[in-house]
C-alpha cells in the first residue's frame, strides 16, 4: 500500500516540474519588458539597463529559473500589477470560495447522478432509462454559461428566489448558502450527466456477475441485491470518473465563477488575464495546475485503496 | 506464393462490416436525424457568405428587435437583431462557421498528432515508456488550463484557443490510439507482414494505421463536441474570438447585457451551440456503437 502511494508521488514529480517550467515560461514570453515597465515609459535607456541588471534579467535562463524556483519555494509570487496586493494574498483569499463551490457542487450532483444511473440500469430499456440517458446526453451538450444565464434569468430575476451575484459569506451561514446555491446548481447540472452515465454502465456490468445471481438465488430482496451487491461494486469506476472529469469541472467552475461574480480562483484567473496582470495570471494558473495534479493523485490513491487489485499491476 | 497484397486483403478485419455500417447507423433514427441536422448546419455555415440575408457586421437602427415569432418581430430579421442592431440570423451563420472551424482544426490537428504518438508507441516498443510518460504529463493540463495559459501569454484570440484545444486533444487520443494499436500489433498479419520482409514504413502505414484508423476517427468524433464547448466557453469569457468577429460563445456573452429586455440575443447562439454539440455527440455515440463497441467505457 505504502509502495503504491510512494510510486504515485514519485510519478508526479516530473509533472510538477513541468508545471513550474510552464509558469516560468509564461513570465518569460509575456509581452512587455519588465524593466521598462518598472522604469516607466519616459525613462532613458541607461536607467532601464540598470534596472534590468538589478533584476537579473541579463543572467542566463537557467540562473533565472533557479532564482524563480527559490522565490516560489518561499511563497513569493510577486505582486498583482492592478491591486498591488501580493499574489499569494490574492490567491489565498480566492482558494476557499472555490473549494466551497466545488464541494457544494459535488455534494448534490454525485448522489443525484449515482441515483439516476442506478435507476436507469435497473430499469434498463424502460422509459425511465431512456429519459435519464437523454437528460445526461443533453447535460454534456449544454454550454455551461447557458445553464447559468437561464438560472439567473428565472430563479434570480423573475422569481427573485435566490441571489446571483457574489458570495454571501462562508458556506455554513445562511447568506453563504443562498449565494452559493445557483453557482453550485449550475455546475452540478453539467456533472450529473457523466456520473449517471458511468454509474449506469458499471451497475449493468456488475449486475451480470455471478455473485449477484447468487444473492438473488439466496432470496434477497431486489433492493438489497442492487444496493449491496450491485451498486457497491459499481462505485469504483465512478470515483475514477471524478479524477477524469476534474478538468471538465474546472472549466465549468471558471465560467460559473465569472458569470456569478463569485470570488474564486477561476474568476481571478480570467480577470488577471483580461487585464494583462501577468504575475497574478501566472499565480492562478500555477495554483489551478497544482490543484489538478493533487486531485488526480488523490483519486489514483483512493482507487488503489478501494480496489486492491490495482496495486498488483 | 503469398504477396503482400494478398495478406492485406485477407487481413483487414474491418472489410466485411464496411458495407453495412452506413445502413446500421441510419437505422438508429435519432442518430440519423442528428447526422442530417449536423450536415445541414455544416452546409449552412460553409455557405454563410452566400445565404446570409444581411451583412453580419453592419449595425442598423433597429436594435434588440425580437425574432419573427414574437409580437414585434419582422420577416426582414427572422431571428431579430442584437444590441447593435446586427442581424442575428446572419451572425449565427457566420458565428457557427467560426465555432466549427475552431473545433474542427483543433480536433484534427490534435487527433493526428495524438494518434501518431499512440501508434508509434505501440509500433516501436522501445520508445513506448517515454511517449507514455510524456502523454501522462500532458494529461495533467486540462484544456481550460492550457487555454488560460496560452491566452495569458499571447493575448485573447482564436489562434491561442485552437492551439490549446489541439494540445489538449493529443494525450487522450494518444492513449486510445495506443490501446487500439497494441491489440492490432498482436494480430497474425503483422507477423506475416514482417515475415515477407516488408519495411517498417509499409507495415506501419498499410497494416497498423489502416486497421486503427476507424476506431481513432470515432474517438475523435466523440471529442469534437467537448472541444466545441470549451472553445465557446473561452470565447464567452472574452479569451477567444475578438469582436467584431462573430462566434457563438462570444455572441452569447454579448447578449448577457440585454438578458432582461431581449433574452433572445443570448439564447439563440447558446441554443445553436447546444444543437451542434448534441448532434455531434449523438452521431459519435451511434458511430461507436455501430463500428467499434470496444470503445464503450
Amino acid at each position: 500500500m505504502l509502495e503504491t502511494i510512494a510510486n504515485r508521488l514519485l510519478l508526479s514529480i516530473p509533472v510538477l516540474l513541468g508545471v513550474l517550467i510552464l509558469g516560468f515560461v509564461l513570465v518569460q514570453v509575456a509581452p512587455g519588458d519588465p524593466a521598462r515597465v518598472l522604469a516607466g515609459p519616459a525613462a532613458p535607456p541607461e536607467v532601464v539597463e540598470q534596472i534590468r541588471q538589478r533584476m537579473g534579467l541579463d543572467d542566463p535562463l537557467v540562473v533565472q529559473f533557479m532564482r524563480y524556483m527559490g522565490r516560489l519555494m518561499q511563497g513569493d509570487l510577486g505582486r498583482s500589477l492592478i491591486s498591488n496586493r501580493t499574489v499569494i494574498a490574492e490567491l489565498s483569499s480566492a482558494i476557499g470560495p472555490t473549494i466551497e463551490l466545488m464541494f457544494a457542487c459535488l455534494v448534490w450532483s454525485i448522489p443525484a447522478g449515482i441515483a439516476m444511473g442506478t435507476l436507469a440500469a435497473v430499469w434498463r430499456g424502460s422509459l425511465v432509462d431512456r429519459a435519464i440517458m437523454a437528460f445526461s446526453v443533453a447535460g454534456v451538450s449544454l454550454p455551461i454559461f447557458f445553464i447559468c444565464l437561464v438560472l439567473i434569468q428565472y430563479i434570480g430575476v423573475k422569481w427573485q428566489l435566490l441571489p446571483f451575484i457574489g458570495r454571501g459569506g462562508p458556506l455554513w451561514t445562511v447568506d453563504g448558502l443562498r449565494h452559493i446555491a445557483l453557482p453550485a446548481l449550475s455546475l452540478g447540472l453539467i456533472f450529473i450527466g457523466p456520473v449517471a452515465r458511468m454509474t449506469r454502465s458499471s451497475v449493468l456490468e456488475v449486475l451480470r456477475l455471478d455473485h449477484v445471481r447468487t444473492a438473488r438465488a439466496k432470496g434477497l430482496s431486489e433492493g438489497r441485491v442492487i444496493l449491496r451487491h450491485g451498486l457497491r461494486n459499481a462505485l469504483i469506476p465512478v470515483i475514477t470518473l471524478i479524477g477524469l472529469q476534474a478538468g471538465y469541472l474546472l472549466g465549468g467552475a471558471v465560467v460559473t465563477e465569472t458569470i456569478f461574480s463569485y470570488p474564486g480562483i477561476g474568476r481571478l484567473a480570467v480577470g488577471a488575464i483580461l487585464s494583462s496582470d501577468f504575475p497574478l495570471a501566472q499565480g492562478t494558473i500555477l495554483v489551478l495546475a497544482l490543484a489538478f495534479i493533487l486531485i488526480n493523485m488523490i483519486v489514483d490513491i483512493l482507487y488503489a485503496l478501494l480496489d486492491p487489485r490495482v496495486q498488483k499491476k | 506464393m503469398t504477396t503482400a497484397a494478398d495478406i492485406d486483403s485477407t487481413a483487414d478485419p474491418v472489410a466485411p462490416r464496411r458495407r453495412a455500417w452506413w445502413r446500421l447507423l441510419l437505422a438508429d433514427r435519432a442518430a440519423a436525424l442528428a447526422l442530417f441536422l449536423l450536415t445541414v448546419i455544416v452546409l449552412a455555415a460553409a455557405l454563410a457568405p452566400w445565404i446570409a440575408p444581411h451583412n453580419p457586421y453592419a449595425s442598423s437602427r433597429t436594435v434588440m428587435l425580437p425574432p419573427v415569432w414574437e409580437a414585434r418581430g419582422t420577416w426582414n430579421h427572422i431571428l431579430g437583431t442584437d444590441g447593435q442592431g446586427r442581424d442575428i440570423l446572419s451572425r449565427i451563420l457566420y458565428g457557427t462557421r467560426t465555432t466549427l472551424i475552431i473545433g474542427l482544426v483543433a480536433v484534427v490537428v490534435g487527433g493526428v498528432l495524438g494518434s501518431l504518438l499512440g501508434l508509434l508507441s505501440a509500433f516501436y516498443k522501445r520508445i513506448d515508456p517515454y511517449i507514455m510518460r510524456l502523454v501522462d504529463m500532458m494529461l495533467s493540463f486540462p484544456a481550460i488550463l492550457l487555454g488560460l495559459a496560452l491566452v495569458a501569454v499571447f493575448g485573447p484570440g482564436v489562434v491561442p484557443v485552437i492551439v490549446a484545444l489541439a494540445i489538449a486533444t493529443i494525450p487522450d487520443c494518444a492513449r486510445i490510439a495506443r490501446s487500439i494499436a497494441v491489440s492490432v500489433m498482436e494480430q497474425e498479419f503483422i507477423e506475416a507482414g514482417r515475415a515477407v520482409g516488408l519495411s517498417d514504413g509499409t507495415l506501419f502505414v498499410r497494416y497498423l494505421m489502416r486497421n486503427c484508423i476507424s476506431s481513432i476517427m470515432i474517438f475523435i468524433s466523440l471529442r469534437f463536441g467537448q472541444v466545441i464547448l470549451i472553445g465557446a466557453a473561452l470565447s464567452f469569457l472574452g479569451l477567444g474570438a475578438r469582436p467584431p468577429m462573430a462566434e457563438l460563445g462570444m455572441m452569447a456573452a454579448q447578449g448577457r447585457d440585454f438578458l432582461l429586455f431581449a433574452p433572445h440575443i443570448a439564447v439563440i447562439p447558446s441554443v445553436a451551440i447546444f444543437v451542434i454539440v448534441l448532434c455531434a455527440n449523438m452521431v459519435g455515440d451511434a458511430l461507436r456503437d455501430v463500428l467499434d463497441p470496444r470503445l464503450r467505457s
